[in-house]
């Protein structure tokens, strides 16, 4: 990684920014304040325009989205950004205008469509209220006439006509009165009542205390006249609403030229964000960053052909950004590592490692050479098909590895989608062969050997452990840590070696114990001497250095957890043997013969998906749990360079 | 007398006991997910792997209580005497009781480790190792069953 510094003409700005946008090469480094003689230049503004654009081209994406879903497939997320030619920016940018304008349409018409909707919402609880009053036929906010009063309303409980009267003249004995009921339910009657004008009050009165109450929003309108007018205008409302939703689908072909005006948006926010961050003079303004050592030519051929510049490298101190860089092999481990954490400043990149132990135990967990293959293939197609990004391609890529890796253990399992071959074999011939019977290579059988393949998968373990205290050594090496590399690393290093040819010598007899043991005293005698160096006084060293002894468990642990390749191992194939013997149970008539090709499919998908997802897991924890922990400090940040952040397209690269 | 009924109460306690430890865990965690994933559906694929996580023990408990059938005759094979009954019965409890307990530990670990990823995203490969510590115990449990198992002797299917 070097820094590098490019100081150009301001008229050049926009030119330059465009062309270190769109070849990704250089981070960028933001700055807050600006030195003496330079300033800032504020383009908030400039950026808050593009992203309220970008957040309403979302927005109507949206709104599309709901008036007519966009097909697209369950895996078109695998699918790759669109290219687009570099000319074709220039049209974008013209056709913007129009696309936004189309947009705020679009914004527009829905929230028409809201507002109708709720329209219509009130209306129905208007419609709903003026129900009881449909046999009227006064208006509800009738008064009365020059010698009756009239009270048109409510009482809260449930009356008869002669109730009510019975209720009314209990109140008021003299009142002189005529009613007529409306409508009644339990806990509302819809009455009017008839009264002289000169007993008005008395009745007012008299109806107060039985609860009366006027209708909420009484019109002068004949309550039937009214409903029939709400609901013309329900209708009108709801045809308006439709001819706006026709009017939004209309737009829907324009989908693609939304999106590619939001990310238009979006690229051109990204770059005011930046000018708003570097320095400027009257003349020149100044960009400050960071560059992988081998693209520097690159920028300076770049930059030179574009602008008016100065370009100038420099050694990067501790603080710069991580470029990963590796062969096509390890490349799809890249984001395994970067989930975990990017490399800091004294670690060696692990990933090539972490690659081939990834493929290996992921491999050896999922193992089966019919899983496998469909992996292979699966991934295979989707890279065809898709086109996808540079991620999601290493993601894809990591899987097809890990397939190759499944069909080789699977070979040595003796697997192919469990015992299926033998499975089948037997149902169609009523014999009982095995597997193993009929394969012509040897086999390893996770259930009859499992203590074998126990052994087996620890020793993998070992292996894995002492690779990842070989980077410690490694690291500590170059740092010219001598101590560290030798006693702390070195000593445990070859303890676990002794004690492992120990472990082989109970098998294979003398002299391997005797050498095992030997080393092993070796080394924890030097343990014992060097761990304590740190302590101060004679007492603290020894303690110091007998505590030490104690790790000794952390790695015994640590090598038992390996033994989760031969559960995985085991459950897939056990899994797999299970729902073999479920699909062949019907034996070997037709109907047999369509149920076993149903539940051999749905068994073996169950089969895939759970035991992929374990072996996923699991192997990701034995690199991030047992090997990083040996050497792997992490804590570095990722180079991230000043690109286009874009979501549905991408510039072709020059072909020059 | 024949071992078959313990032979059979072993697949059972075997099945069972680490079927509830992994429907408990997974219960607990899809809930926590589902919370989550009210509020952002995107979050699918990764509140996915950590809601599965704790439903291994389920399958492990099944391979041994699966086993235990294969080898002592139910589907193939010969029955078992009264010993090797109890035999049997004994390596059931190894993954029976380490599935049920670890599986709704684990459970509870998947549940902090899904309100961790749903706070930051960069969290999620973070929260899905802890939680995969929990397996260990159930892995031991399992193998200590499974060797049990498979070494009965003469009962090898």
């Amino acid at each position: 990684m070097k820094t590098v510094r490019i100081v150009a003409l301001r008229k050049d700005r926009k030119r330059l920014l465009e062309h270190l946008q769109d070849s990704a090469l250089v981070q960028i480094k933001k700055i807050d304040k600006a030195r003496d003689g330079f300033e800032r230049v504020d383009m908030t503004s400039h950026m808050q325009v593009f992203e309220r654009d970008v957040t309403l081209t979302e927005q109507a994406l949206k709104i599309l989205d709901g008036v007519s879903p966009e097909k697209s497939g369950m895996l078109s997320s695998f699918k790759g950004r669109r290219e687009v030619d570099p000319d074709e920016i220039g049209v974008i940018a013209s056709k913007s205008g129009e696309v936004i304008s189309v947009c705020k349409r679009i914004v527009e018409l829905d929230k028409r469509r809201a507002d109708n909707k709720a329209e219509q919402a009130r209306i129905a609880t208007q419609l709903v209220s003026l129900e009881a009053w449909q046999k009227l036929d006064i208006p509800l906010n009738t008064s009365g006439t020059r010698s009756t009063a009239i009270f048109v309303g409510t009482f809260p409980e449930e009356y008869t006509e002669e109730q009510l009267k019975t209720a009314i003249a209990a109140e008021s004995p003299q009142l002189e009165f005529a009613l007529e009921v409306e409508h009644s339910e339990p806990q509302m009657t819809c009455a009017v009542v008839f009264v002289p004008v000169s007993q008005k009050t008395t009745a007012e009165d008299a109806l107060r205390t039985l609860g009366f109450a006027r209708p909420m929003g009484a019109t002068s309108k004949v309550p039937k006249v009214k409903a029939e007018r709400l609901r013309q205008k329900n209708e009108t409302l709801k045809a308006n609403s439709e001819e706006a939703e026709k009017e939004i689908a209309s737009y829907v072909d324009r989908r693609e030229d939304i999106k590619t005006t939001q990310d238009y948006f979006r690229i051109r926010a990204d770059k005011y964000s930046v000018i708003n961050s570097i320095e400027h003079s009257n003349h020149v303004f100044i960009i400050e960053g960071y560059i992988p050592e081998e693209d520097c030519d690159k920028l300076e051929a770049l930059c030179t052909r574009v602008a008016d510049c100065v370009v100038e490298f420099g050694e990067a101190g501790d603080d710069a950004p991580v470029k990963l860089k590796n062969n096509k092999f390890a490349e799809p481990a890249e984001n395994i590592l970067l989930m975990y954490a990017a490399p800091g400043k004294d670690d060696v990149d692990p990933t090539p490692l972490l690659a081939f132990f990834f493929y290996f135990f992921f491999g050896m967990m999922f193992s089966d050479a019919g899983y496998g293959l469909l992996m292979v293939i699966a991934t295979g197609l989707m890279i065809k098909i898709f086109k996808p990004d540079k991620r999601m391609y290493n993601n894809l890529k990591l899987f097809q590895y890990c397939g190759i890796s499944t069909t080789l253990w699977g070979l040595v399992f003796g697997s192919f989608f469990g015992d299926a071959p033998a499975a089948i074999y037997n149902m169609m011939t009523g014999s009982k062969i095995t597997m193993a019977e009929m394969i012509r290579w040897p086999t390893l059988d996770p259930q009859k050997d499992s203590l074998t393949l126990m052994v087996i998968s620890i020793a993998f373990g070992l292996v894995h452990i002492l690779v990842g205290m070989g980077c410690k050594f490694y690291s500590c090496l170059k740092r010219k840590d001598w101590a560290g590399a030798f006693f702390d690393t070195g000593l445990w290093m070859l303890l676990l070696i002794g004690l492992a040819i120990l472990a082989a010598g109970i098998v294979l007899g003398q002299p391997f114990t005797t050498i095992g043991a030997a080393i092993a005293i070796a080394c924890a005698v030097g343990l014992v001497l060097t761990q304590g160096r740190g302590k101060k006084g004679i007492v603290g060293k020894a303690v110091g250095g007998l505590a030490s002894l104690y790790d000794i468990t952390s790695y015994i642990s640590d090598l038992l957890s390996y033994s989760r390749l031969l559960a995985l191992g085991l459950t897939t194939g056990v899994m797999a043997q299970v729902f073999n013997m479920l699909a062949t149970m019907m034996g070997g008539t037709v109907v047999g013969f369509i149920f076993m090709i149903v539940i051999f499919i749905v068994g073996h998908l169950v089969n895939i998906g759970l035991n992929a997802l374990g072996s996923y897991v699991h192997t990701m924890r034995l690199q991030y749990v047992e090997m990083f922990s040996k050497f792997y400090e992490g804590g570095g940040k990722e180079f991230e360079p000043f690109s286009l952040q874009s979501k549905y397209i991408k510039i072709q690269e020059d072909k020059q | 007398m024949d071992g078959m009924f313990f032979a059979l109460l072993g697949a059972a306690i075997a099945t069972v006991l680490a079927g509830i430890g992994s429907a408990k865990g997974v219960g607990g965690a899809a809930q926590a997910a589902m919370g989550v994933l009210s509020e952002d559906s995107s979050q699918f694929g990764k509140m996915l792997v950590l809601t599965l996580l704790p439903g291994t023990q389920g399958l492990y408990g099944f391979i041994v209580g699966f086993l235990i059938l294969v080898s002592c005759g139910v589907l193939g094979g010969e029955m078992p005497t009264f010993t090797q009954g109890l035999w049997y019965f004994g390596a059931s409890l190894a993954i029976g009781f380490g599935g049920l307990f670890s599986g709704i530990a684990q459970g509870k670990a998947a549940v902090s480790g899904i309100a961790m990823s749903a706070k930051d995203d960069k969290n999620f490969s973070k929260g899905m190792v802890s939680v995969t510590l929990v397996e260990i115990y159930a892995l031991l449990a399992f193998i200590v069953s499974l060797l049990v198992v498979i070494s009965i002797p003469g009962m090898k299917a």
